[in-house]
């Protein structure tokens, strides 16, 4: 767990200083802020499957529960620091429509190496239990969502 | 200017501390008058301190734990009520707006009084809160009568569709004690709601703007807004957290969303169908 969160700050740190730009940038780090956002689109893909089940919007099937869960707990251990170089964030001049991301992710004081550990830790749950039936797999989304939300209540803007 | 409600309009009532429970979840107060960052059992001592970045200055909110010196422990159920429904205090000082008592204006005694009993439950802290720190003219407190006299009309806004009692119920929750106008409604220069764009989305008031700040969405059945979401939608995203395309909330919404997923499911669905019936407004551009 320590683990993890060290490497997850080592790979924020050599993001931050590691740039890739490419002269047919439209705005600063283009590449790296859609990257994230599909990104952030496969983990919806995902948990949209496990919450259709959840809700019962979807008959529920254990092989593609547990491929699902799988998916997301794979993402979640993806090293993706050069995905969030220091700088791209939405107080960025011309980013601020562009990004949600906040600069508080960046701060002295940011736990987002924390925050993306509960996440993994609720992935790990969740990936073992989604196969074993409706009941499992809706008892672990409470934790899921609380991973997601981790980030997105300090990180993440509002942005319609 | 309001009066104050006297001692004979209180209505003889024994009060229901459950409900009163339920009544204190859905309307927030643990999110301004609990410490900043508080969680779990830390959300039930109401030592205050939270700010609030506005156009206005910044507000602080205050203890309201029942310490007899530091919070509201000398407080009478009455003096309660007159907070809440008229904006004043036990010397008749008028409260600034970011008290919503525009919303909880809408709540009705029984539940004050079982509310009032609820906190009265809660653990006391001898916490001292900062006065606000406001720009001129807003630190001139008696300008707030003014402001009221202007803007404090009852609240309501009126669903399309024929009263069911579910639909009373969400009424009663959205316009009462969820007061969710207070942040989805857009509000002229003088922080007065703009009532015809009822939930209709607002520019995000707590930060200045380019700072992380970002805008408050449109939860009216409008195809901007919320108008493809199915009442079960909205009833599940306030239980979990998830939106329809299990996108995640963020920002200020989380606390909100965790408030009502204490709710009992009928009040979130009740919810839901007052959502779905108010008046459909587009998004303003920019």
């Amino acid at each position: 767990m320590k683990k993890t969160i060290l490497v997850t700050l080592a790979t924020v740190a050599i993001g931050a200083t590691t740039f890739v730009t490419f002269a047919q940038d439209e705005f600063p780090f283009q590449n790296q802020i859609e990257a994230r956002q599909a990104f952030m689109n496969v983990y919806r893909f995902n948990l949209g499957m496990l919450g259709a089940m959840a809700k019962g919007d979807m008959p529920y099937d254990a092989a593609q529960a547990t491929d699902a869960a799988n998916n997301l707990l794979a993402a979640a251990k993806m090293s993706n620091g050069a995905m969030w170089p220091a700088g791209s964030d939405m107080s960025a001049a011309g980013l601020a429509d562009l990004t949600a991301a906040k600069p508080e992710i960046w701060s002295d004081m940011s736990d987002v190496g924390e925050k993306h550990g509960a996440l993994t830790t609720a992935l790990e749950a969740m990936a073992a239990a989604a196969g074993d039936g409706l009941g499992a797999l809706r008892s672990n989304m409470g934790a899921v969502g609380d991973g997601c939300k981790g980030c997105h209540e300090p990180f993440r803007a509002s942005n319609d | 200017m309001p009066q104050p409600l006297d001692e004979d309009q209180v209505p003889a009532h024994t009060a229901n501390l459950q409900n009163g429970e339920l009544i204190f979840w859905a309307g927030g107060c643990a999110s301004c008058h609990a410490a900043p960052g508080a969680e779990n059992d830390d959300l039930l001592r109401l030592s205050g301190g939270v700010e609030l970045a506005t156009p206005f200055g910044v507000f602080r909110s205050p203890n309201i734990s029942p310490d007899r010196e530091s919070g509201i422990g000398d407080w009478s159920t009455l003096d309660f009520i007159n907070a809440m429904v008229k904006g004043l205090s036990p010397d008749l000082q008028h409260y600034y707006p970011a008290f919503p008592y525009p919303y909880y204006q809408n709540i009705n005694y029984i539940d004050l009084i079982d509310l009032k009993a609820y906190l009265d439950t809660l653990p006391p802290s001898t916490n001292q809160v900062a006065d606000h720190d406001l720009s001129f003219p807003y630190s001139f407190r008696r300008g707030v009568g003014l402001w009221k006299w202007r803007y404090l009309a009852g609240n309501s806004s009126q669903a399309d569709v024929a009263a069911t009692a579910q639909l009373e119920r969400g009424r009663y929750l959205v316009t009462g004690p969820g007061h969710c106008g207070a942040c989805h409604t857009p509000r002229d220069a003088y922080g007065g709601e703009l009532n015809n764009r009822f939930l209709a989305g607002a520019e995000s008031f707590e930060v200045p703007e380019g700072e992380g700040a970002g805008s408050i969405p449109n939860i009216t059945p409008h195809s901007d807004g919320i108008g493809d979401w199915s009442e079960s939608d909205i009833a599940y995203s306030l239980e979990s957290g998830f939106d329809p395309d299990f996108d995640s909330f963020g920002g200020s919404m989380v606390e909100v969303q965790e408030n009502m997923a204490r709710l009992p499911a009928d009040d979130r669905a009740a919810i839901a169908i007052y959502l779905k019936s108010i008046p459909a407004h587009a998004s303003e551009k920019d």
